[in-house]
Order: C-alpha cells, then structure tokens, then sequence
C-alpha cells in the first residue's frame, strides 16, 4: 500500500476521529478512503461502545469521572465519528456545568449530541433547545410571558444557526418571545442521595401566545416555528458549514470576526453548503461533501490539535485504555491545563480555537502530558513501535530510526530543522541493535526518547 | 444445617435505609460484624474506602466518620474494590479488581495483608471480583477476567479451580458476585451470561436461574448474589435496577425495586438546609425511592436483606417476615395447578 | 511613579461575565434603584455607605476598608459608544480597543511590547489561568501563561537530568526562529523558545516565597497568590493579568453573586498585605475591569446584559476616591430605555495606567486619545 494512502487514512482518522493505533490504521487503509469515509458515516453498521463494561468498570458520578468516560468511548469506539461529532456540537452549542452545576444535565447534553449528532440540522436545533442544559445555561427557565428573557433567543441566532448581521434585534425579541415557556422540571436536589434528572417542560401560562414577527414570518409563533424559519435560512447553512470546516478542515478565525472576515475557503464551504440545501441540513450529507473534497484531503496538519484530540491521540498511540483500567480522571484533568474543560467551555461561543489553544502555559502541558504517556515501555503502543522498528532483527541506522519513528507516529512530516534535531539525537546514541533480546533491552529507552522528542516537536501539535 | 419443610411467607416489608451522599458515597457491597456493625465497602474512581456504619444509625458515627482503606496502590489502599466479607474475627477481605488482589484489615481497620498477582496460571488473578467464605474458613473468589472460580486458603494458598470461558453450563463470561450457602454450595452470578449458576461444594454444576432480559427471572447484568438460612436466593439485578427472588429450587419469587426513605442522617442534613428543602417541594419525589444500578446484595442472620444502591449514595434494607412450616402444615406437592383454592 | 524607586508593576485583573455596577457600588437613596431592582436588590440596611449617596454591597467589605484608607479609586459609569451587550464581542472590544472592528492585538500585548521591546524578558508580562486572554495576544510578543506555578518546566517526566537536558538542548534548536514557515508555525517556535526560558526561571519563584498571608482558597485567592510569588521574586515582570469568572448573572443573582464578591475583595486585601509584608506594594497598581454593567432593571432573579459598568484602581499610589461621574438614574437618561448610561471611555482608563502609572505613551496602545482620570498620588 501506498505510504499517502497510509498518511491520507492517518489524516482521516485524526479529523473524523482520534487518530489510529498503527495496526488500526494498516486495517482501515486497505479498505480505501471512500469506504472507510462511508464506515464512518454509518456508525449502525459498526458495533456500538460496549456499556456494560464502561458501567462495571467505571463508577462515581463527579464530572472528571464522566469526561474521562468519555475519553474511554474515544479511544475504544468503532464509531469514532459519533463522538467527534459530540465534540463537534459541544464546541458550537457551548452549556457550561460551572452555571448548570448538574452533571445528568451537562452529561446529558452531550449523550443527546451523541444520539443526534449525526441527524439533521433541525433535530439538533429543536432538541437542544429544549436540552435542560441548554435552558438553564441561556436562562430559558426564566423566559415568560411579560418578562422575556433574550438570552437564549440572541445565541441561537448569533452563535448556533446565522450569525451576527443576519437579523435585527426585534427578531431576537421575537425569538425570545416564541420560547417563553420552555422551561425544565425541577430535579430532586442533590443531597442527599445523589443527582437526579430534569427534563423539557412546556409551561403554557408561561407561554406568549401573541402575534411575534421573525425574519419576515408573522404569527403566534412558538420555538418549534422559530426553529423551523431559522434552518431554512442560508445564513445558518453557511454558518454551520464554516463550523464544520473550522473544526475538521483548516482553523477559521474565531467566531466572532465571521461577520467581518470571509472564510479562507469559500469553495469548499459553498460545497458544504450545497449539501445542506439539497438534503435540509442532513449532517451526514454535509460530512460527506466535506470528507470527499479535495482541500480536506489536502489540509493535512493544517489544523492545531485541539487537546482533547491531543489527549485521545496520545492514548491511541501509545495503546492504553482499550479495556477499563483505572486513572481516566487524568485526562479531563490534562485537557483542562491545556485549556479545554469539557463539560465546562468557557462561554456560550465555545472554545477559541486554532493558534489561540498554544500558549507558553498550554504548550508546556501538551508537551508534558505526551512525554509522560510515552515514557513506558510497558504500554502495548510503545510496544508495538518497538517491535516495528526492529522487525528485521538486526541493526537500525540513525537515519533509519528517525524516518522509521517519524512514520510510525504519524506518519508525521517534520522541517529539516526538526529532522535534524532529531538525527542529532539518533546520532548521539548510534545504531540500535535489536538481533538479540539484551540489546533490544538496551535500544527501549532509545526509541522511547525518540519518540518523546518526536512528541515534542512543533509538528507534533497539528492534526 | 436444616432447612426448614416449608415457610408461610408473611412479608418482606422495607425497614429502612442507611446512609447518604458524603457518608457512604457509591456503595458497592455491605458485610456484617458483631453489635450491628456494617462494613460498606464505597468505591469510584476517586475513592476507594470501607464505612464503618451501625444498623442502628447511631449519631456519634455521623460525627466522627471511621473510614478504613483508602484510594491508591500501597498496602492497606484499594484501586478498585468489589466486594468485602468478614470472618467470625470480623477480619475484613476485600477483592481489587485493579491491584489483582485480595487486602484484609482486621476490624480496628488495621492493614493485615495482601495476596494474589496478576495472571492465568493457578492462583493468580486477573481482575478479581466476588469473593467468599466456604465452611472451612477457605476463600473462594472469582476470577473475573479468566472466567473461573479458585479456592485458596484465606492467607492466600491456592488450593483448587473451576470454570472457563463460555456460555454452556460450568462455564463463564466475566462473572462477579458469589456466595456459599450453609450447605456448603457455591452461587456464582455468571454476570455477562445474565444467570447465575449453582455449583456443588466440588464445584460441579447444579442448576441455572436466568436468561437475558427485564421480565421476572431475567437478568440484565446482574452483579451479587445472596442466599438466607431457608435457601432462598436474592440476586442484585443491577442493569434493571433491582433485586430477584427465587427460591431454594431457582424459581422466581418476587423482586425489590426499591423502597427508600430519607436515613437517619439524612434526615438531620435536611432539617439545616432550606434551599434544597424547597427544591424538593418543587420536585417530583417518586423515582427518589427507586434502586439505582444495585452492585450486590447480601443478608444477615436476622433476615435482613440489604441492598448497596449504588448510584443513590445509600443502603436500602428490608425484613424478611416468614414462619417455618412443619410437614402437618404443607400439604405435600401437586402435580399440577388448580383452580380449588380453599 | 514608585516612592521606592522600583519600576511601576501593572496588575490586571478581568471580572468575566458582566458585572453588575449597580449592586457593587449601591446607589443606595435613590428609589429609582428599589423600583427597577424589586428582586435583585441589597437591602438599604446592609449596605456599607461611603456617602450620602453610594455604598458597598455589604459583602465587599474588605474593599471598603481599603476605600476608606484611600487604596481604591473607582471608576464610574465606564464604557464606550454604542456597548456591546455580547460577552465575547464585549471582551473583545475591551481586549483589543476595536469597538468598530475585529481586533486581533490586545492593548496589554502592545503595552508589553513597548515594554520590552528588545524581547529581552519573557515574563515581561504574565498571565495566571487557562489560556491567554486577548488582551495579551500579539503576535511576537512573549507573553508567559501560568496554569499552575507550583509546577513549571518542559519534559518534567524524563527523569534523569543528563537525558532530559539533552532533550532541552534540541528542544530549544527545534524551536528557534522558524522565519517564512507560516504565522502558526512561526508563532509557535517563539512560544517554545519563550516557554523554555520562562519556566527556569519561573520555578525558582515558589522556591523563595515566604508569607504571613494566609490566602483563602479559592481561584481568585490561588491567582493573586501566584501573582505575589512572581512578583516577589523580582523576576521583572511588569504586567500580570489573571481573571475571575462567573458574573454573568442573567439569574440567581442574589445567591452566586455575593460569594464572588466576597472572594474578589478578600483576596485583593490579602494580596496587597502581602506586597506590603515584603516592602514590594509601592510599585503595584491593580486595575480591576469588566465588560459591560448589568440592565436597570432585573428580570425576576438577575439581570441581563447592560452598558455602563464600574471599574477599580487600587494600590499604595492610588488616591482614593470617586472618579468620572455615577450616570443618571433617572429613567429618561436610560440608553435605549434600558441601560446605565456611561461617562468615561475604558479606553482613556487604560490611557491613565499606561501614560501615568506605568509611564508609556497610550496613543498608539489604546489607538486614540481619550479621557483620562488621575488618580495616582
């Protein structure tokens, strides 16, 4: 097989999902792109987590317990693109459980995106908005008859659907109006036996029954009709589309200079566009055009990884937590250091993304937390680099050893200034023996250092 | 040992419910001491401790909270505990399904020792999970992950085996829960075969209760398994939130989904918080009493059943009420069901 | 300017979310204030009067008592024209000076620049928390970022020190200046490069902190207190920025937002007796900012996004006291029949520390000239 077929299925899998062990990566390579685009977005035809064992294995119900759950289902799924698409709508339908303080509600949110995240565009509008998450977040609860509340109306139209200067702000009033009423059951209070749920209320003497004008429909609209008006717009089309493109293809400035500054790509946006307009929003349409365009085959390391991608990545590579083991509360604690909670973004626009994740503070935490995963030898990815590299049995030249980790990594294209750096280290211990098991004993530490360095590298943090 | 001829069953009524969250966070299993001490073996990813607790929910435990274990690798620490029992000594055992081994405390809460290592080879383990006494003071536990049951003496020594992986009778896919009933027969709850099995004292197979599903005697994942003085058998059917009864023979009896009250304690926290007091007047109580995703079940010598309700921060606990029938008071058995009821 | 002599050190620090103006600086005899706050209201008898007209909230208390020992200067009805009411379009505006288009360098950013011009000093500027604000983000200007300053340094997991130094070594050769490989990848190896040099000398910082302070623990608290150890352990930075989230009050403002105030101003006054402990106050001034004040009225129980808000200057220089003017109350002064209206650009506030405290030019920092108080002795 081709090394770009290998590097395209690579690029592929770190965008469409977490990036692939090696052996994975051999596996979906041979099936060929189309394909294993097509697997992808058919998650039903792959068989789904297996719950039971998370349930077992993994109790408690803090927040770093469930995102590290969840970093469990990105590792281990063969349905990788169901919960990059999770991780897609959190970035943009942003509910933070610093406000909602209720883990079945802010867990719950991103189990709907999980369920629906892969529907249409309607769907996930309409069951978001009466997400209970998403109602305490935007204070929908507080939004009555009489005494409207705008949040929620302003942000669905701003951050979720068209973005700002696609509507005035008595259509935001408007908007307001037509979800008064949807409101959340209350929840029995956490002490002292535990958090229980809340669920959509439709309060109708809270409801505003009167005549509301939005984007040029007139009528006692209600959230379902403002839902309805607010995808058939190309505003939301394309604004969707950009959202898919900055979080899969190339990093997009951030949201707040769209209204100002045209998308880098407008080709390939439209061509996401298209799919939409022709399907009415289906998500799996829209993937498809994008996924199958040339610039995302072509955007390879064009994009900075995000750190849960970072995080999960490292776990791929190095081969852990494919069956529970205990100490996945460390990755949510990692990924908050680098500057991404999850369950917990910082505002309703999400995550700044891009060139604004690297910071002297984050660098220095992704760099750490990959060269820390890498320094065991005993982890069944290390391993299986190990043995790749001395699958010949006999000695590996520093020219090789670099090349060969490289590839085994990424494939990951360095600069020759990093090449070089790398050959400097490879140089300094010589050739790696591997023809009998004392010197493999002896070349481990060598590899693993390499490949430590390689994790360090500035390349090392694009996907 | 005599079982009794027959019972004239005259209750199970819910007695009351010990616990809360902060006191007995996710309780996984209970074992019993003397003076009605429970020990209540607490476990997530971020704790991993044993609550002393009083079945008479006395005050000065709320004070001076007695917590034995705790989270980590080192002796006299637990990764990932299961399940806990006690000698007569009130020596406590506890599985790690993380650490591969079995830890014992003696009741001050002192560490005594550890055994057990990783591996298929006999006598090693790989992701222990029930474990329990036998009449001679042995160990039984079960050996999740090689889909068996070993014996060992209780400091360690490895004496015998059964099982593999499967789903034929004798067989296993993961098991978890296990307890020997006072005949010396072993029950294993076969976890991800959705039934439990029944073994002689030699390990052979007897019967099996079970197929997969949510109607009486179906299992979903069920976790523990306890049998009382009169044979009958309680298994925590934790993936359908509750607990199954059969009888002595396997046949299903009736099941528990939870009767839960506000504790003792819990009640005392209530009284000084007025904010959650009015969320609750604001709240829909009714799923508050259910079982949430039971890790075992277990009885006592009073006939007292007590469910560790895992997911509310709680344990539920209910009294058998049944009076032991002579042979004059049980006509013999019929062939078949009759309309003739009087 | 320092009386001891030392470079005047800026400490920025970003109430996220909106304040809300009204119910920290009380105007506690108007009843106009009792009328449009029937809910989201402090009681008349607990507020912590400074005059006839204006009170702290009652949980501010420690900021009062700095007021009355004339630390704290406050900054009335501070805004701009035509205030943003979104958050993020509001913090950016306030972050990079651009209220009429997209900016992309923070004021801070250029006030580092200006500072260090040479690059001589990586910690020049430094930021406590995730992620950098905007503020700071200018491109080839160093600024550090500090999550946890107990735990500093790259690769800290190779363990033996002659391997790891190795590593260090080609690490720096893989990050030196990247010229013409992109503005991400050439932005990077500058964060690399700066991240190596800050961190050795950054975790000497805690190495050499002693203090009577007993800082309370919350984030505010941890953030002023890492700020004091680098401060103290005269690094030369010369501004540090750190943010306490959670003002957005849109509801339950009676209950959440008295515990952030009481955190802010406990730990401001914990601060500041540090420095003072270590004769390091005199050449500290702290701004303390937020985007956009709250409505006039409330909604039930918070309020939603408004305009004018309130902003505190506080330090040993400061002469304290009342700056710019509270806006009008009354309803028919209401911007768009809503809002506070406001009295003094933020622009000319960041001009006062920039020209007047830290002794730059502010023109071409906050790009114009506006306004300015003078509220430094």
């Amino acid at each position: 097989m081709a090394d770009n077929d290998l590097a395209l299925m690579a690029h592929l899998l770190r965008r469409a999902g977490f990036g692939a062990a090696r052996s994975e990566l051999e596996e979906y390579a041979a099936k060929g792109y189309e394909a294993v685009v097509e697997e992808l977005l058919n998650p039903e035809d792959s068989p789904p987590v297996e719950e039971d064992i998370i349930d077992r294995y993994y109790g408690g119900e803090a927040p770093t317990i469930w995102v590290g759950k969840w970093f469990y289902r990105m590792i281990g799924t063969k349905r990788p693109l169901v919960e990059k698409m999770a991780l897609f709508w959190h970035h943009v339908l942003a509910t933070g459980i610093n406000k909602t303080e209720h883990l079945p509600s802010s867990g719950g949110q991103i189990e709907l995106f999980q369920r629906i995240g892969m529907s249409d565009v309607r769907t996930v509008l309409l069951e978001v908005s009466k997400d209970p998450a998403m109602i305490y977040w935007l204070d929908n609860h507080e939004n009555r008859k009489g005494e409207p509340n705008e949040n929620y109306g302003r942000e669905l139209l701003e951050l979720f659907s068209m973005g700002v200067g696609n509507y005035t702000e008595d259509d935001i009033k408007n908007a307001a109006r037509a979800f008064t009423g949807w409101t959340i059951t209350q929840p029995i209070p956490l002490y002292p036996q535990g958090h229980f749920k809340s669920e959509f209320q439709f309060s109708q003497g809270d409801h505003d029954e009167g005549e509301k004008t939005f984007l040029g429909h007139t009528g006692n609209l209600n959230g379902d009709d403002i839902v309805d008006i607010v995808v058939k717009q190309p505003a939301t089309a394309n604004f969707l589309a950009r959202h898919m493109y900055n979080f899969f293809v190339a990093d997009e400035p951030q949201v707040p200079a769209w209204s100002v500054e045209p998308p880098q790509d407008q080709e390939t946006i439209d061509t996401i566009v298209k799919a939409y307009m022709e399907t009415d929003g289906d998500i799996v349409a829209m993937l498809r055009a994008m996924f199958n365009s040339d610039s995302f085959k072509n955007a390879q390391f064009k994009k900075v990884k995000n750190p849960t991608e970072l995080v999960a990545g490292v776990l791929k590579l190095v081969g852990t937590y494919r069956f529970p083991e205990p100490g996945v509360v460390a990755f949510g604690a990692a990924t908050t250091l680098m500057g991404q909670t999850l369950l917990n973004p910082p505002t309703v626009e999400g995550w700044h993304t891009g060139k604004e994740w690297i910071d002297g503070g984050t660098l220095n935490e992704r760099i750490n937390f990959a060269v820390n995963e890498i320094g065991d030898a005993g982890k069944p990815g290390i391993q299986d680099i190990i043995n790749r590299l001395g699958a010949h049995g006999g000695s590996v030249s520093p020219e090789e050893f670099t090349d060969k980790a490289l590839d085994l990594v990424g494939p990951l294209p360095v600069d020759d200034k990093t090449h070089a750096a790398l050959m400097e280290y490879a140089e300094s211990v010589g050739s790696l023996d591997f023809s009998s098991d004392e010197a493999r004993e002896e070349a481990t530490p060598r590899v693993i250092h390499m490949l430590q360095m390689i994790a360090a590298t500035r390349e090392f943090q694009f996907a | 040992m005599v079982r009794p001829h027959g019972l004239l069953r005259a209750g199970f009524p819910f007695l009351k419910t010990l616990g809360m969250r902060r006191i007995t966070n996710f309780p996984a299993d209970v074992a019993f001491g003397a003076e009605g001490r429970i020990y209540i073996l607490l476990r997530t990813e971020v704790d991993a401790e044993i609550r002393v607790w009083h079945f008479d929910d006395a005050e000065s435990l709320t004070d001076q909270l007695i917590g034995i274990g705790g989270l980590g690798k080192d002796d006299g620490k637990m990764t990932w505990p299961v399940q806990i029992i006690a000698d007569a000594d009130e020596n406590l055992f506890v599985s790690d399904e993380a650490l591969h081994r079995i830890t014992s405390f003696n009741m001050d809460g002192e560490f005594v020792a550890n055994w057990g290592e990783q591996g298929s080879e006999d006598g090693q383990l790989n992701g222990p999970s029930g474990i329990a006494f036998d009449a001679d003071g042995n160990v039984l536990v079960v050996d999740t992950l090689n889909h068996r049951v070993q014996k060992f003496t209780s400091a360690g020594k490895f004496i015998s085996k059964w099982g593999s992986f499967g789903s034929e009778p004798g067989q296993f896919n993961m098991p978890w829960g296990i307890h020997v009933d006072e005949l010396g027969d072993v029950y294993v709850v076969d976890w991800r075969n959705d039934r439990i099995q029944k073994f002689n004292s030699d390990g052979e197979f007897v019967f099996e209760i079970g197929t997969s599903g949510n109607g009486d005697g179906q299992f979903n994942r069920p976790t523990g398994v306890a049998v009382d003085a009169d044979g009958d058998i309680y298994v925590a059917d934790c993936g359908n939130n509750r607990v199954q009864m059969f009888n002595e023979h396997g046949r299903y009896l009736q099941k528990f989904l939870g009767d839960a009250t506000l504790s003792r304690v819990a009640r005392n926290y209530m009284l000084t918080n007025a904010f959650p007091n009015r969320l609750r007047d604001m709240a829909n109580l009714e799923q508050e009493k259910l079982l949430r995703s039971p890790k075992s079940v277990r009885v006592d010598a009073e006939g007292r059943m007590y469910v560790p309700d895992y997911r509310s921060y709680r344990v539920q606990v209910y009294q058998k009420e049944a009076i032991h029938l002579t042979e004059q008071q049980l006509a013999p058995p019929l062939r078949a069901p009759t309309l003739q009821t009087v | 300017m320092a009386a001891n002599g030392k470079p005047p050190v800026m400490v920025i620090l970003q109430l996220t979310g909106g304040n809300d103006f009204m119910n920290t600086l009380v105007p506690y005899n108007n009843p106009v204030y009792y009328d449009a706050r029937p809910t989201v209201v402090i009681p008349q008898d607990t507020v912590l009067p400074i005059n006839d007209t204006l009170a702290f909230n009652p949980n501010a208390a420690p900021l009062k008592e700095m007021f009355d020992d004339g630390k704290v200067a406050i900054v009335q009805g501070i805004g701009y024209q035509n205030s943003s009411r979104s958050h993020f379009r509001g913090m950016d505006i306030w972050h990079t000076c651009e209220p009429d288009k997209i900016g992309t360098e923070g004021w801070v950013g250029r006030a580092i620049r200006d500072l260090d011009p040479k690059k001589e000093n990586v910690l020049t500027g430094v930021n406590f928390g995730r992620g950098l604000p905007r503020a700071m983000a200018l491109a080839g200007t160093p600024i550090t970022s500090v999550g946890d300053l107990d735990n500093v340094g790259l690769m800290t997991g190779i363990e033996e020190e002659a391997r790891r130094n190795l590593a260090l070594d080609l690490f720096k050769k893989m990050y030196s200046p990247a010229v013409g490989t992109g503005p991400v990848m050439e932005y990077l190896a500058q964060t690399g490069s700066d991240v190596l040099t800050g961190a050795d000398i950054l975790k000497k910082a805690p190495e050499s902190y002693t203090s009577e302070v007993e800082y309370a623990d919350n984030p505010i608290a941890k953030s002023l207190k890492d700020v004091a150890r680098v401060h103290l352990a005269g690094l030369g930075t010369r501004i540090f920025y750190t943010a306490h989230a959670g003002y957005d009050h849109h509801a339950n403002e009676l209950k959440t937002h008295p515990g952030l105030l009481r955190d802010l101003s406990g730990a401001i006054m914990d601060f500041f007796q540090d420095l003072r402990d270590h004769d390091a106050a005199d050449e500290v001034s702290m701004l303390v900012f937020t985007e956009f004040g709250r409505r006039m009225r409330d909604n039930g129980s918070g309020t939603d996004h408004g305009s004018g808000g309130g902003a505190f200057i506080i330090g040993e220089n400061v002469k304290g006291g009342l700056y710019a003017e509270y806006p009008s109350l009354n309803p028919s002064d209401w911007l768009k029949g809503e809002d506070l209206d406001w009295k003094i650009d933020f622009r000319g506030i960041y001009g006062t520390m920039l020209d007047q405290w830290m002794g730059l030019d502010s023109v071409p920092i906050v790009d114009g000239q506006f306004e300015q108080i003078h509220p430094f002795n």
